[in-house]
């Protein structure tokens, strides 16, 4: 019988042995410390630390996005950007809205081609970080503001579940005045903003379309 | 996301530019983000995507020996300094191949058929490579033994 190589030991860090493999490994205390190191390699590696960039490139990110158009001049610091994140992930729970809209009502007339338009003027609004890694908390804290933004729309749906949205306009239209006293917020403060002015015709008509909803349910 | 660009670049200069270009496609496609996965998940695939896309494209590949000189490790401890650097060295001298399946899997947590899917092979192929790379590495790296944090029974 021979000896298991280090490649199968290898096989071993993941997998069940066969009989025969368990039978050489019980009889070769040097094959159980191979195995047992190969395990501590692996749990290792696993345990890597992250690992930063320099912290001098954000500077010539940030110019490299600049140029591919992607952000424009500086215009404040993570403060606004973390309200930008909020408005974004309203969007992403309006669009999901709409969806939902679609479901329940037919398609509405406008407001899909409005939100379209939005997305589209999204040239993100910097963001003027001293450094990568203080963009990359920001965008962590966007992530958490997301889940907050989520976890109150539901509130606000009244739901459990995302597949559980509820059938009544008059809920999915406080959701929605919510939305757009958001995004109102954000045009105060940039009244110049495409993306903002968007998103808030989009989320007025979509509160329209609602409104017609509702008010449609009441006649008949 | 640097931390893995940076280990399939292999190389400080080229995760740079990886990075860049990771952001630069994030930013592109944020207006498609739908929320359906984590944020950060999301952008950890495009960072993937990217760094393996970009090696794949390199024609040439220069060997590896200054490790690490730039990069900033986080919070690790002083006595797991030495290991995770000769670890790092010792995954920049494996074949690509396998460097790019033992990160996605040891160090990412991959399965084999998302490494398949990444890489364009099969899993068993993946899988194949994953066990290459460790035997490399374990020969790399005798003499500087990792130990086992707790006292583990050899058999599954």
């Amino acid at each position: 019988m021979e000896r298991l190589s280090l490649e199968q030991l290898a096989r071993l860090v993941d997998e069940r042995p066969t009989p025969e493999e368990r039978a050489m490994l019980d009889a070769d205390p040097g094959l159980r410390r191979e195995l047992d190191a190969l395990r501590a390699q692996r749990e290792a590696l696993r345990d890597l630390p992250a690992m930063l960039p320099p912290p001098d490139s954000w500077p010539e990110l940030e110019e490299k996005l600049v140029t591919e158009g992607l952000i424009r001049g500086s215009r404040g610091g993570p403060a606004f950007w973390r309200k930008w994140t909020r408005i974004a992930a309203g969007l992403v729970l309006f669009t999901g809205g709409t969806a939902f809209g679609w479901a329940a009502g037919g398609a509405p007339a406008g407001p899909s081609d409005g939100l379209a338009a939005g997305s589209e003027a999204v040239g993100i609004e910097t963001v003027s970080f001293a450094s990568l890694e203080e963009a990359m908390l920001a965008v962590q804290e966007a992530e958490q503001d997301w889940a907050t933004a989520f976890a109150e729309f539901r509130r606000l749906l009244g739901t459990q579940s995302e597949r559980e949205l509820p059938a009544d306009p008059a809920v999915r239209l406080a959701a929605i005045d919510a939305l757009l006293a958001a995004s109102r917020a954000a045009v105060e403060e940039s009244p110049a903003d495409q993306f903002f002015n968007g998103l808030v015709v989009s989320t007025l008509a979509e509160r329209q379309q609602t409104l017609r909803q509702i008010s449609q349910a009441n006649w008949h | 996301m640097y931390a893995v660009v940076r280990r399939i670049a292999g190389d400080d200069d080229l995760a740079q530019d990886y990075a860049q270009e990771t952001w630069i496609r994030a930013l592109r496609a944020l207006p498609s983000f739908r929320g359906e996965a984590r944020f950060s998940t999301w952008l950890h695939r495009i960072a993937v995507n990217t760094a393996l896309q970009a090696v794949r494209k390199a024609k040439t590949r220069r060997m590896r020996e200054v490790p690490l000189p730039d990069v900033v490790a986080v919070g690790p401890q002083v006595g797991d300094v030495l290991l995770e650097q000769k670890l790092e060295e010792a995954m920049d001298k494996l074949p690509e191949g396998m460097r790019k399946v033992l990160i996605l899997h040891d160090v990412e947590g991959y399965t084999h058929e998302e490494i398949g899917t990444a890489l364009g092979v099969t899993s068993g192929t993946s899988k194949s490579q994953l066990f290459k790379a460790r035997a490399k590495m374990r020969r790399m790296l005798r003499g500087f033994e990792t130990q086992p944090k707790e006292v583990e029974a050899w058999s599954v």
